[in-house]
Parts: C-alpha cells; structure tokens; sequence
C-alpha cells in the first residue's frame, strides 16, 4: 500500500504499510477496469488524438512531492513528476493502467524457464537532459538499482527486489555493486534472482526505481548522506525540472513550486508519450484547497494536483462534464473483524455483521458515490483479477448483497451461530478504534451505529492518525476488535500484492506491525496462496480470482470503499489521468 | 452571626439608604439572603440570563422528553438517506427542523443532547475546582510558612503550564482502554474533566488565599483566638462563611468558562465518544462542511453562545447582588 491519493489521510500508514509488503507476482492480462469505475462523463476525456501542442499548464497543489530523486520516491506527487520526466523500464499508457508498455526497454522482460533470470533489452537513442547529455545505457539502470539501496539514497520498497541475487539486505553505505544484476553490453541487463521469482519481480520494473542513473554524474551527490541527487536530478523522458548548467535543479522550490520544461535532449521517435505542452508550472503551497479547487474549475489552464474537496467535487460531476475524470484508486478500504476475538471468531457473526452493515452509509461519511464504488469483493477495479472475481457485481454472497445493509439476512447469520433472536445478546465489549479526524472518525462512527444495530456493545476510541495502525490496528495485543481506519492500496497491478499481506495466516506478526488486521488464519486460504503465487498467466489470476471469493466467503472485514480518484482542470485544458500513479499524466494532457 | 460581619454592615447602610429614599417603607431588618434576592430581582437582564440558565438546565434533564416531543429522531440515529450522493447533509426540512450532521443524524436531538455534556463537564469541574480551590487556598492562607511557600509554588507552576497542550497531551496518553491514572482517569468526560480541574482550580485556590490572609487578621479573628477556639472552628466558622460571597461569583465565572473549554477539548478532539452528542465536537465537525451546511455549525454555535452568555450575565448579577460596592 503506498502512493494513496489521499495523502491527509493516510500518508504515515501508507508509509507502514508499504514497508512490509512482500514481493509479489505479476502478470497481466484481462479486460475493462480502467474504465469501470464510474469513469463515465471523464471518460472522452481519455482520447488523446489531435491534441494541440504547446502552451503552459499550471497544476495548482497544496503539498510538496516527496522526493524528486527517482530512487527516493515513494508517493503520488513523486510519482506525478517521475513519469513524465524519467523513462523507466516498463511504465503504464494512460488509457490501461494493468498491462504495462515498455519504456525505455525495447521490448517486454525476457524470463528465463526457472524464473530465476530476467533479461532485459534497452533502446537505443534515449538521451540524458543537460548537462550529462549523454545515450543511456544499461549500465545506468543498474547504477540506479545499486543506489537505491543506499543508505543515502533511501530508497523505499526493497522487499520486491530483495531476491536479486546480492541485494542487500539491509541499507548499505556507499553504493555498493550487486552481483545479480549485470550488463552483457549496453543495451542488456540481466537480472539474477535467488528464488523463482521473475514473474513478480519482473512486473515490478514500472517503478521508479528502474529509471537510469548516470553513475560518473551523480556519484559526487550520492556520496552525501542524504544524497543530493535530489536537487540535480537528470531526465531522460520528455519534460525536466529547470536546471542550470552545473545540473542543480532551478526550478524547484521547496515546498513552493516546481518548473517542469521540455528536456531539448529527448528524442521523440524513441518514445509513445506525445508530450503537448511545453511547460508546467507546479505551485506546491495553495494553502486552500477549496479555493484551489475553485480557481481550477473557473479559471484558465490549470490542473489540481489531487482529489478535490467535495463542494467542487459537486460542481465538477453536476455541472462541469468534460472538466475532471475518475480513476480507480487501485484499492480497498475496509473495517477488519478481529478474528481472534469473540464472538468475532465466529464465521456467521461476521457474515452477519457484513450483512446488517450500511456499507453506503459508511461510503458517504467518505464523500459517497463518486468517491469509490461499494465493493462485492475485496479485489478492487483495475487490478488483474477483478472481472474474473466477479467485478463490481461480485461473486454473489447474499450478505454482501445489498449496500445498505439487510437485516434479515443478518438474523439469519446471528441464528446460525446460535444466537435465537437474530440479534447478538452477549456481554463482550468490543474495541473500534479509529482516527480522530474526518473521514477515518464519521466512517468509523457509521461503523459503531451499525455493529450497535446488532447488539454489539461498542468501546470506541479515537486516535491520531499516525497512531490508528502503529499503535493500535496493528498490535494484537492491543486487542483491537474492529480497526476503523483500514485501506490497503497496490504498489503495482498484481492481485497478490492486494490479498497476499492482509489475508494470510503466516504473514500475522504478534508482537506489532501485522498487516492481517483481520489476522484471518484459514489454512486453507494460505495453501490456496502459496499455490498461486507459483503460477503465471491466465493460471495465476484465475487462481487468485479464486483465493478473493473464499476470503470473501470468510468474512474477515466489511469492504465498504473501492477507491476513486477524481482529477479536476479548466475549461481549456484537455486532462489526461494516469491510472497506475492516480494523477495528472503531464506528457498526455493538452491545453485546448 | 459574626460571620457575616461585613456583609451585614453593607446591608445595614443600604437598608438605610432605602429607608431614607422611600419613607412610607417599614424599618425592618433583613437577611443578608433577603438584601441579595432583593437587589438581584432588580437586575432585569441578570433575571432574564437566570431564566435561560434555568431552561438550559431543564432541557439537559429532560432531553429525552424534549426529542420525544419534538418527533425527532434519537442524537445517535444515522441515517443515509438523509445526506446527498456527494455525502453532504441535507438542511432543515419538516422532521428536522435544525437539518441534519454528515453522517444523516438530526442537529436539533444532537443539540438537545449536547446540553447535557455541556452542564454536566461544567457543573461537575466547577464543584471539583471549587473543593479543591477552596480547601487549599484556605490552608495556604490560614497557616502560611513553608506549607504556603510549597502550595503557591505548586500554583505557580499549575499556571504556567501551557495548558491545551497539556489537556491534549493528557487526552492522548489517557485514551487507551484502560484509561491512565491506573483506570481512575477514563477516556473520554473524565478526562476532560480531570484537564479542566487541574488546570483551573489554582485560580480559585489563590483568590481564595488571597482573601484567608486578610481575613485572619480581623478583629473577629483575633477574638476566636483569645476565646481558645482551635483552627479548625476558625477556618471553618470564623473564616469560610465570609468567603462564600467570593467563591459564589467565581464559581458562576467559572462555570461558562468550563463549557467553553469543553467544547475547545472537544473541538480539539479530545473530549467525548466522537458519537456522544457535544457543542464543541459538533462545531469542529461542521468546520470542514460550513459553506455548504450552515446549519451544522449555527445550531450548536447558537446553544453554546447563548448558554455561556446566560452564565455569565447571571455571574454578573450575582456579583452585584452580593458586593454592591463593585457594582456599577
């Protein structure tokens, strides 16, 4: 889980979350998502022919990108600026955000019969920005991996590469070389992998990290802890942050703004990016959202960086068609049932509590329909494996039916675990433990009336933020029965990433920081996991498809939030949003 | 009565005065009790705040009744249908006079109730200030020293902490199951109530000293003494009577400063059960959402400013009524 969209709200968990999440396999394939959510009015907007070139965009945003350094970056905004200005291996076309395209490779991974090579070859003709001006060569991508795991660098999610042959396992001082990754010639890179993982690993290539570094460049600002790089990053796609002869970035002002140019050394044939405008100008210090949002929808040329508050989320669908589009956030949020405590430990009180549960009413305290859709599973929209687990319809269970909440059915659940009267009677008091602001504390209020519904006495408790998952969701021991802030987000289009961390038996940590808030343990489920994480292709969605419904079947959580993310610009703009990062995509957006 | 020494001469000279005004009135003489009703009845806007405090009050009590009556639905109630497909609640309409919060829950229960957090947070804290005040500042003052030294110091530093990051600091580290304070300290009323007392009842405490110190020295005093009277008949005959005027005025200060500061808590998030119906949490809720549901924020804005400007207009009657010499 990473890059939420969302970034007020879940940024330190995202951060948790991220960090643990463990490699994962890949693979695509499959139909429509992308567009399946809701993407209706916006979609038009998807088409990019016959754009005009030229012009400068303004993207009004009130926070600063994490990091610029392609190593470092690990969030939206990061990301928002690495695409349009890196060329990494693999990377997303705006109109899918499941199957990826290569990018500065020539051609899709080569793996090997084991699993445990990927060999990838590099175009010709791709170009550094000023002032390295140099072509790339295969050399540089594996300088930006070495880096990564420096501890100057930082780099942020290293469990997916950590079965790279010599990858180290923990941050090193000075870049050091790592024996797995080597370069036959300047177009090649070989990958060695110590366990069969290349379909996984392989299908992590789109992120940042895979953009070229040039190595006899950067090593002065590598060298510095942290590494410099930051500030005099060099761009291989087709726009660059302004920068001045000695490679420091000029147009970055921290926590100000961002001067984003056309790179004079980028070579269109070599690329599918059409790039239409010749500059963005990037405020990251709007100190009001809704008055940002305002400007964006009324005024000229300009872009929001990130959802917008719901009063101009209300204009823009009611009055501004053309104006914004809606991209699958690529997760899910979700109200884990401690399985562990009672009576939650019992299959039909939590079918019934999903049942009782106005999973609607829990959407709108988080803006309502035209923020996510209500999940009938947990695999969410635009991840491989969604149709094949019943897409938005879903895989059928009667408790998870209806969105507002049926109580017949719940009686029912109640009855079949032996509570007559179709309403729990006990005297356990269970702990909902949630943030203390809007939205994670009025969904989680939603939560409290609707397990009251039942007749569960509630215990609620609000946090901070920071502390919901850190201190409390994630530590067992704390006894959390209900988490009231839970959401868990794709780093990349895998199905196992999504269901792999959450659900599985083995991944409960008890001493703190497990990520099975449910700590859901059907054996079941994990051989079912460990099967699947072994296949490829149509083999491997079909099999995770399955692993969804019987996670489903058990219950473990009330999904009630498939993500939307909503992208807002001017009258004159022709917006085009990446699915994979959930914003603007820069080089695919047009002024009219 | 000794005790009443000062208040009966004030009485006694305004009762002539009366006497000399209005010549047909009889000369009779009249309890302290009696000379304060009379010239608080006078105050009109002092009996108009009274009134409003008393129906305050009685909504607290009788908020059931009052949503019953009303026909709206119970303050926890949330109901869906009742915000628009972009989540945003709908204004007030018939069933729902004050319109409804985010989450589809009625404004007017939901500020009905509210009073009862509100009163209750303020009457128990201001009891709490006032025993704790009261007890300490009579002993700094009566006995004096080291003991005095040692109390005024604690006060002294009691005062200089800042004190909304100590009540918050103190929210959060009490907010667990078990409460802080070995389980005394709960999260939620009790911990607002344990921050306002602990932060306020040094103001009471050194008021309190600040008159024990002169009124020891009295003549009444000094006469207790030579009669063999021990300390304790002092402090609790001779003194505390003579400071009941005192603490009166304060505590009716203190009880619209302690609403206001619950609902900051509150506000601040760190007072009640986010579903427990409070002013204060209800206008931090409404911030976010004010321009589009002005009623969110106006009702419970209303109640608040209302209910504290009835207490401290009655506070300031009070403080006419039993020293007029202050008064205007």
């Amino acid at each position: 889980m990473t890059r939420s969209t969302l970034r007020p709200l879940l940024a330190s968990v995202v951060a948790a979350l991220a960090l643990v999440v463990a490699a994962c396999g890949g693979s695509n394939s499959s139909s429509s998502g992308g567009s399946s959510s809701g993407a209706s009015s916006g979609a038009a907007n998807q088409e990019t022919g016959g754009a005009k070139t030229g012009g400068v965009l303004r993207q009004l945003g009130s926070s600063d990108v994490d990091y610029l350094d392609p190593g470092h970056t690990y969030y939206t905004g990061g990301y928002q600026l690495v695409y349009p200005t890196q060329r990494t291996l693999y990377s997303f076309k705006p109109d899918n955000g499941k199957d990826p395209v290569p990018d500065l490779a020539a051609s899709k991974p080569e793996i090997s019969q084991d699993l445990k090579t990927i060999t990838v070859h590099i175009r010709k003709g791709v170009k550094f920005s000023p002032p390295v001006n140099r072509e790339v060569t295969s050399k540089d991508v594996k300088y930006a991996f070495e880096r990564f795991f420096s501890i100057n660098v930082g780099g942020q999610y290293p469990s997916y590469f950590s079965s790279i042959v010599g990858a180290p396992s923990k941050p090193t001082k000075g870049v050091k070389p790592i024996s797995g990754i080597t370069t036959p010639d300047d177009q090649t890179i070989v990958f060695k992998l110590s366990q069969p993982l290349a379909v996984s690993v392989s299908s992590a290539l789109v992120m940042p990290i895979s953009a070229p570094v040039p190595e006899e460049y950067a090593k002065k600002f590598d060298a510095k802890n942290p590494s410099t790089y930051n500030t005099h990053v060099v761009a291989t796609g087709p726009y660059m942050v302004k920068n001045d002869a000695s490679g420091k970035l000029t147009g970055y002002q921290a926590g100000k703004s961002i001067d984003i140019v056309r790179n004079p050394n980028w070579d269109k044939s070599t690329d599918y990016r059409p790039a239409y405008v010749d500059e963005i100008q990037w405020t990251t210090n709007e100190s009001d959202a809704s008055i940002a949002a305002q400007q964006v929808l009324t005024g000229s040329h300009q872009a929001l960086d990130t959802n917008p508050p719901a009063a101009q989320l209300k204009d823009a669908v009611l009055n501004r068609k053309g104006q914004f589009v809606q991209l699958p956030g690529g997760g899910y949020r979700y109200f884990p049932l401690n399985t562990t405590i009672k009576p939650l430990d019992n299959v039909n009180v939590r079918r019934a509590i999903v049942a009782a549960f106005d999973r609607d009413a829990a959407l709108k305290a988080r803006g309502g329909k035209f923020t996510g859709d209500i999940p009938t599973h947990f695999l969410p929209p635009g991840i491989p494996g969604f149709e094949e687990a019943g897409g938005l319809k879903g895989p059928g269970f009667d408790f998870l039916k209806n969105p507002r909440g049926d109580m017949t059915v719940a009686a029912n659940y109640m009855k079949k675990a032996g509570y007559p009267s179709g309403k729990y009677t006990g005297s356990a008091k269970l702990l909902l433990v949630a943030a203390n602001a809007d939205p994670g504390k009025a969904q989680a209020e939603v939560a409290k009336a609707q397990l009251e519904k039942l007749g569960f006495n509630i215990t609620f408790r609000t946090v901070p933020q920071d502390a919901v998952y850190t201190e409390w969701c994630q530590v067992p021991a704390k006894q959390v029965a209900i988490c009231g802030s839970a959401g868990w987000f794709k780093d990349f289009t895998d199905p196992q990433s999504m269901l792999e961390v959450t659900f599985k038996g083995k991944n409960i940590v008890k001493g703190g920081g497990n990520n099975n808030l449910a700590q859901l343990n059907d054996p079941k489920i994990d051989a079912a996991m460990d099967k699947a994480s072994t296949l490829q292709g149509d083999a491997r969605i079909k099999a995770w498809a399955d692993i969804d419904k019987q996670i489903t079947s058990d219950a473990p959580a009330v999904p009630f939030d498939w993500d939307k993310t909503t992208l807002i610009w001017s009258k004159d703009v022709q917006g085009v949003g990446n699915p994979y990062y959930d914003a603007l995509d820069f080089s695919f957006t047009s002024l009219k | 009565m000794s005790a009443g020494a000062p208040e009966l001469l004030t009485g006694a000279d305004e009762a002539l005065t009366i006497q000399a005004a209005g010549a047909e009135r009889e000369i009779a003489a009249r309890s302290p009790m009696q000379l304060f009703w009379r010239r608080l009845r006078k105050d009109k806007v002092a009996m108009v705040a009274l009134g409003f405090v008393i129906l305050i009050v009685l909504t607290a009590v009788l908020a059931p009744l009052i949503v019953k009556i009303a026909g709206t639905p119970n303050p926890q109630t949330t109901n869906a249908d009742l915000t628009d497909d972009f989540g945003q609640p709908l204004g007030p309409r018939a069933g729902h006079p004050f319109g409804v919060d985010k989450l589809g829950r009625d404004v007017f229960s939901r500020t009905v109730y509210g009073s009862r957090v509100s009163l209750e947070v303020a009457f128990i804290a201001t009891a709490l200030i006032i025993l704790i005040g009261v007890s300490v500042g009579l002993v700094a003052g009566y006995y004096r020293g080291a003991l005095d030294t040692l109390l005024t110091r604690t006060m002294d530093l009691l005062l200089a902490f800042p004190v909304l990051v100590l009540a918050i600091g103190i929210g959060v580290a009490c907010s667990g199951k078990d409460g802080c304070a070995g389980g005394l300290i709960q999260p939620g009323l009790t911990v607002v109530i344990f921050v306002i007392t602990l932060t306020t009842w040094p103001y009471m405490a050194r008021i309190v000293r600040g008159q024990v110190l002169s009124l020891r020295e009295k003549e009444f005093v000094e006469a207790a003494q030579s009669l063999g009277a021990n300390d304790r008949r002092i402090i609790f005959r001779e003194i505390l009577p003579n400071l009941v005027a005192p603490i009166i005025v304060y505590g009716t200060i203190l009880i619209p400063q302690n609403i206001i500061y619950e609902a900051a808590l509150s506000f601040l998030g760190v007072g009640v059960d986010p579903s427990t119906p409070s002013w204060g949490a209800m206008i931090s809720d409404a911030t976010t959402i004010f321009k589009d549901a002005w009623w969110f924020m106006t009702f419970p804005g209303l109640a608040l400013l209302l209910t504290v400007l009835a207490f401290n207009l009655v506070g300031d009657g009070l403080q006419d009524a039993l020293n007029p010499r202050t008064g205007k």
